[in-house]
C-alpha cells in the first residue's frame, strides 16, 4: 500500500518541480515577443490570448539599435570554443598520463618549489627591483628545474602518487575564483604596462579560460580513459609504436564519446563564466554574460529587450543540456562519481 | 602497470603542457597577489606601493562589512544547499523508480544548471518584480500585494536562495540519480522479498549506501556556492545597502570601485582561508558521520 502512496508522492513532486523548473523559461520565451503594453500592464502569459506577439525586440537587437550584440556574441563564441578545445586536449593528455603511468612526486621537492618561488619572487621584485613579469618568469625558470632535480634525489618524507596529482589539478577549482581571477588581473595589468597586451585581449582570455576548464577536463577524461581496454595499447606497444602515436591514433578515437561529453560540459562552464570576464575585459572582448549584466541597469523595464538577450545566451546551452540528457540515459556519467 | 624505464619518460610530455599552464595562469599570479596583499597600492589615485605588513588583514578582520558578507554568504549557501540536497535526492528517487513520464523530466530537470547565472538572475528580476511580475500576481491571490522581493534585506536573501535552489538542485538530481543507478539491485530485491517497508528500505539501505556520495555532492555544492557573485551582482547588486553582499562581491567592490588592490588581495586570501576552514570542518564532521553509519 505504501508503495502506491510513495509513487503518488513521487509523481506529485516531479510534476510540481517540472512546473517550477520550466515556468521561468516559458516566461523569458514569451516575454521576448511581447509589445511594451503587455509588460507595463502587469503579468501576461499566453501569446495571442493575453497579448499580440511581435518580433520587434529581435529586430532591434540584431540591427544594433540597442547596442552592440554582435561583438559580444562573436567574442563569446570564439573564446569559449577555442578555450574548450585547448582545455579538453591538454586535459585529455594529462588524464591519459595519470591513468597509464605512475608519477612519484616527493612532498619535499614540491615544498621546495613553493618556497623558492615565493621567496625568489620577493627578492627579485622587491629587493633587486625587477618588474613583475620578469621576476615571475625568472623564478619559474630557476625553481622548476631545481624542483625536478630535487625530485630525482633520494629525499626523505612522504611521496605523492597519481591520486595526489589528480587532486592537485582538481583543487584548482576548489578555491574561490576571485583569488585567482584577481591575481591574474594584477599580472595582466603588469604585462600591459610592459607592452604585452593581455587585459581585454583574445590570447589573455583564452589562456585564462583554458586554465579554468582544464581541471574539469582532467577529472572527467580520467574516468573515460580508465575504461578504455588496455589490451589494444599493449598490442600496439609490442609492435613498437610510440606512445604518442598510440594516444593520438588509437586512444583518442576510441574515447570519442567521452571527449564530446567532456567538451560539452567544459563549454557550458566557459560560456556561462562571469567573474573572469568581468575582471579581465573592458570593452573589446566583452563576453555575453558581461553584456547581460549590463542590460539590467541600462534597460530598466524594457523586458522584451532583456528577454531577447537572455534567450541568445540560453539557447546554445539548452541544446547542450538536451544532448547531455540523452547521453545520461545511456548511463555514461555513472563513472565520474567514483 | 609495468613500464620499460626508457619509455616512461614520455609521460612528462603528456602531463607537462597542462601542468605548466595551471602553474603560470593559476598559481604564479597568486605569488604576486600575496606580495601585494602586504602593501598599500592604489591605482586611482595612484599611490606608490608601500609595505604595511599585516595592516590590510587586520583592517579587514576588524571591518563589520567583512563579517556581514561572510554571514550573508554562509546563510545563502547553507540554506540553499540543504534544500537542494533534500529536494534533489527526493527527485532522484522519483526518477529512479520511473514515475510516469520520467524521460520527459530528465532533460527538463537538467536544464537550469546549464544556463548562465547572469541570465537566470535577469529572468528572476522580471519574475520577482514587485508590481509587474508573475510572482507578485501569485502572492496577490493570497492578499499579499507588492512584496518587496528585492528591496528588503530578508526578502532579497530569500529570493536569492530561491534562485540558487532553482538553478542547482539539478546538479544534486544528476549525481544522486547516477548513484542510485549504481547500487546493487540484489540487496533491494532481497529486502522486498522480506517485505520490508519502503521507508525502512530507504533508511536502512539506500541512504547509508549513498552517504559517501551525498557527502561529496554537498561538499561540491558548498564550495561552489561560496563563490556566488553573478546572481547577486545582477539581482540585488548587494543591496539594499550591503545586506546581500557576498564575499566575492565584497572583494570585487573593494578592488574595482575603490581601486584598493592591496586590500582586495588580502581579502581574497582571507576568503581562501575561510573556504579551507569550512571545508576541513565539513569533511571532518562528514567522515565521522560516515563511520558511525558503517
Amino acid at each position: 500500500m505504501d508503495r502506491v502512496m510513495f509513487r503518488r508522492l513521487g509523481l506529485g513532486l516531479a510534476l510540481v518541480w517540472l512546473v517550477f523548473c520550466l515556468f521561468p523559461l516559458w516566461w523569458v520565451l514569451v516575454t521576448a515577443f511581447k509589445p511594451p503594453a503587455a509588460v507595463s500592464g502587469g503579468a501576461t502569459y499566453i501569446p495571442f490570448v493575453d497579448f499580440k506577439p511581435t518580433l520587434q525586440a529581435f529586430k532591434d537587437a540584431f540591427s544594433g539599435v540597442r547596442g552592440d550584440f554582435a561583438g559580444p556574441i562573436f567574442a563569446s563564441i570564439t573564446i569559449s570554443v577555442i578555450s574548450t578545445g585547448l582545455a579538453v586536449f591538454l586535459g585529455a593528455m594529462a588524464a591519459y598520463a595519470l591513468v597509464r603511468f605512475e608519477f612519484r612526486i616527493r612532498l619535499l621537492a614540491g615544498l621546495a618549489f613553493g618556497v623558492l618561488s615565493i621567496g625568489g619572487f620577493a627578492v627579485l621584485n622587491q629587493g633587486i627591483g625587477l618588474s613583475v613579469p620578469q621576476s615571475l618568469g625568472l623564478v619559474l625558470v630557476i625553481a622548476l628545474p631545481t624542483a625536478i632535480w630535487l625530485n630525482g634525489c633520494n629525499l626523505p618524507g612522504p611521496v605523492l602518487g597519481n591520486d595526489d596529482v589528480t587532486f592537485w589539478f582538481i583543487s584548482q577549482r576548489m578555491f574561490p575564483p576571485i583569488v585567482s581571477a584577481f591575481a591574474l588581473f594584477l599580472l595582466y595589468a603588469e604585462m600591459n604596462k610592459a607592452g604585452v597586451r593581455l587585459l581585454d585581449s583574445f590570447p589573455g582570455l583564452v589562456a585564462a579560460y583554458t586554465a579554468f576548464g582544464l581541471p574539469f577536463a582532467v577529472w572527467l577524461m580520467r574516468d573515460f580513459f580508465a575504461n578504455v581496454p588496455v589490451e589494444v595499447e599493449e598490442a600496439a606497444m609490442v609492435d613498437n609504436i610510440g606512445r604518442m602515436r598510440i594516444f593520438f591514433q588509437i586512444v583518442l578515437p576510441m574515447s570519442k564519446p567521452g571527449l564530446i561529453a567532456t567538451s560539452m560540459i567544459v563549454l557550458a562552464f566557459i560560456w556561462n563564466e562571469f567573474l573572469f570576464a568581468l575582471l579581465l575585459t573592458s570593452s573589446k572582448w566583452q563576453t555575453l554574460p558581461i553584456l547581460m549584466a549590463g542590460q539590467n541597469s541600462s534597460r530598466g523595464d524594457e523586458w522584451w529587450a532583456i528577454s531577447v538577450a537572455a534567450l541568445i545566451s540560453i539557447i546554445p546551452m539548452i541544446a547542450v543540456a538536451i544532448f547531455l540528457g540523452r547521453m545520461m540515459r545511456s548511463g555514461f556519467l555513472a563513472g565520474s562519481i567514483k | 602497470m609495468s613500464q620499460i624505464p626508457q619509455l616512461d619518460r614520455v609521460k612528462y610530455a603528456f602531463i607537462f603542457p597542462a601542468f605548466l599552464l595551471v602553474l603560470t595562469i593559476t598559481l604564479f599570479p597568486l605569488i604576486y597577489a600575496l606580495v601585494v596583499s602586504f602593501q598599500t597600492i592604489r591605482i586611482v589615485p595612484p599611490v606608490p606601493a608601500k609595505f604595511v605588513g599585516f595592516d590590510n588583514y587586520v583592517e579587514i578582520l576588524g571591518s563589520a562589512r567583512f563579517w556581514g558578507s561572510i554571514q550573508v554568504t554562509a546563510m545563502i549557501v547553507l540554506i540553499s544547499v540543504a534544500i537542494q540536497y533534500v529536494l534533489g535526492f527526493a527527485l532522484a528517487l522519483a526518477l529512479h523508480h520511473n514515475v510516469p513520464g520520467a524521460s520527459l523530466y530528465r532533460v527538463s530537470f537538467l536544464l537550469p544548471m546549464f544556463l548562465a547565472p547572469v541570465s537566470v538572475a535577469l529572468i528572476a528580476r522580471m519574475l520577482f518584480h514587485p508590481v509587474l511580475g508573475p510572482v507578485n500576481e501569485f502572492f496577490t491571490m493570497f492578499g499579499l500585494e507588492n512584496l518587496p522581493f528585492l528591496t528588503s534585506p530578508n526578502f532579497a536573501i530569500a529570493t536569492l536562495i530561491t534562485v540558487e535552489i532553482w538553478q542547482w538542485t539539478p546538479f544534486v538530481v544528476l549525481l544522486m540519480l547516477a548513484g542510485l543507478q549504481g547500487l546493487p539491485t540484489e540487496v533491494f530485491e532481497a529486502a522486498r522479498v522480506d517485505s520490508i517497508s519502503a521507508w525502512r528500505r530507504f533508511r536502512d539501505l539506500t541512504f547509508p549506501m549513498l552517504l559517501p556520495l551525498s557527502v561529496a555532492v554537498v561538499f561540491i555544492r558548498l564550495i561552489e556556492g561560496f563563490k556566488i557573485i553573478d546572481t547577486v551582482f545582477v539581482l540585488t547588486g548587494g543591496g539594499p545597502g550591503t545586506s546581500t553582499e557576498t564575499l566575492t562581491l565584497f572583494a570585487y567592490n573593494e578592488g574595482f570601485k575603490k581601486f584598493n588592490i592591496g586590500m582586495t588581495s588580502a581579502l581574497s586570501f582571507l576568503f581562501l582561508i575561510v573556504v579551507i576552514l569550512f571545508g576541513t570542518i565539513y569533511l571532518a564532521v562528514a567522515q565521522r558521520m560516515i563511520r558511525r553509519y558503517q
